[in-house]
């Protein structure tokens, strides 16, 4: 293994420890909120046991970063996502669909891409044993989306489509060179090439999150548009100008 | 083939599972706040609230704007 594939594959576990430090502490946070509005609700049992979930992941990834000299970590930061202006109801159903529906969709993705491939045995392992988890935390944001489709009008969502879709991007991702850009080496340590990680988010996107947002009310026109800018190159990566 | 897949797992075995326990509480019971938030007071992306939200991480929003999520 070269250095940097070393430092790359140590980066990348460490920035995923973080991720999921953050998704547990916002997975308590919600299972919390939603009862206010919604008693009878299965997500908030689900919610609290994916932020068990993610704490494992967490654990998990960081032995992996570890193992590659990579860096512990920083801080993880729980805070919300949503519009400030927006009210408790609305704010939780925001962070559901950025978290769940967008960011945990898109990791399912991901994670089987991974698997797919012909990772090292520890590396595959660790993915395996998160992707099972991350299909039920993908589902809690469809399932809380549909719940509050059928009683009320979601669509004030649309507009804030691409804020999300912003944020839960990698900045680079659609200038990245194409296949040979990058060490082909990365894939068996868990790490997707830019211009594969960039295949799979927009597939994703175009397949399973867009047409999932039209079904449950919420119009996916804005975050279209939002993809087809970025991926004409016509908006800088990293913030809406 | 991978989409497809996950497009009936993922969004048609979340819708089920949301509606397997009868129905959210009508929007009638929300707070002031959520009315608030509803009648778009707090205005929409067009008029500049996400333009500024976003961190070096995608994190949370510093002006009101909303954000994202990073995920693997």
């Amino acid at each position: 293994m070269t250095d940097e594939v070393r430092r790359l594959a140590g980066a990348a576990w460490a920035f995923r420890a973080r991720v999921e430090r953050e998704a547990s502490s916002r997975f308590v946070r919600l299972a919390a909120a939603i009862p206010a509005f919604d008693p009878g609700s299965p997500v908030v049992g689900l919610l609290r046991r994916a932020a068990a979930d993610e704490d494992r992941h967490a654990a998990l990834c960081a032995d992996l970063a570890a193992a590659y000299g990579g860096p512990a970590g920083a801080t993880p930061v729980d805070a919300s996502v949503a519009p400030r202006t927006f009210g408790a109801r609305d704010a939780v159903l925001y962070e559901m669909v950025a978290a769940c529906c967008i960011a945990e969709t898109e990791s399912v993705a991901t994670l089987a891409t991974l698997l797919a491939g012909a990772a090292e045995p520890r590396v595959r392992s660790v993915v395996h044993e998160i992707a099972r988890d991350e299909v039920v935390h993908g589902r809690m944001g469809w399932a809380h989306l549909a719940r509050e489709a059928a009683v009320r009008d979601v669509s004030f969502l649309s507009a804030w489509v691409p804020a999300m879709l912003e944020g839960s991007v990698e900045p680079g991702i659609f200038s990245a060179g194409g296949p040979g850009s990058e060490p082909d080496e990365l894939l068996r340590h868990g790490v997707l090439p830019s211009w594969r990680k960039r295949e799979i988010f927009v597939g994703t996107l175009e397949e399973v999150v867009f047409p999932g947002l039209d079904k449950l009310g919420v119009p996916a026109a804005p975050a279209r548009a939002w993809l087809t800018e970025r991926l004409a190159g016509r908006v800088s990566p990293g913030g809406m100008r | 083939m991978l989409f497809k897949k996950l497009f009936r797992l993922l969004v048609l075995g979340g819708a089920m599972v949301g509606s397997a326990s009868g129905c959210a509480g009508a929007a009638q019971g929300q707070s002031a706040s959520d009315k608030k938030a509803d009648d778009r007071d707090g205005g929409s992306p067009a008029d500049g609230g996400s333009a500024t939200a976003q961190d070096a991480d995608g994190g949370a929003a510093d002006a009101g704007g909303g954000g994202g999520v990073p995920g693997w």
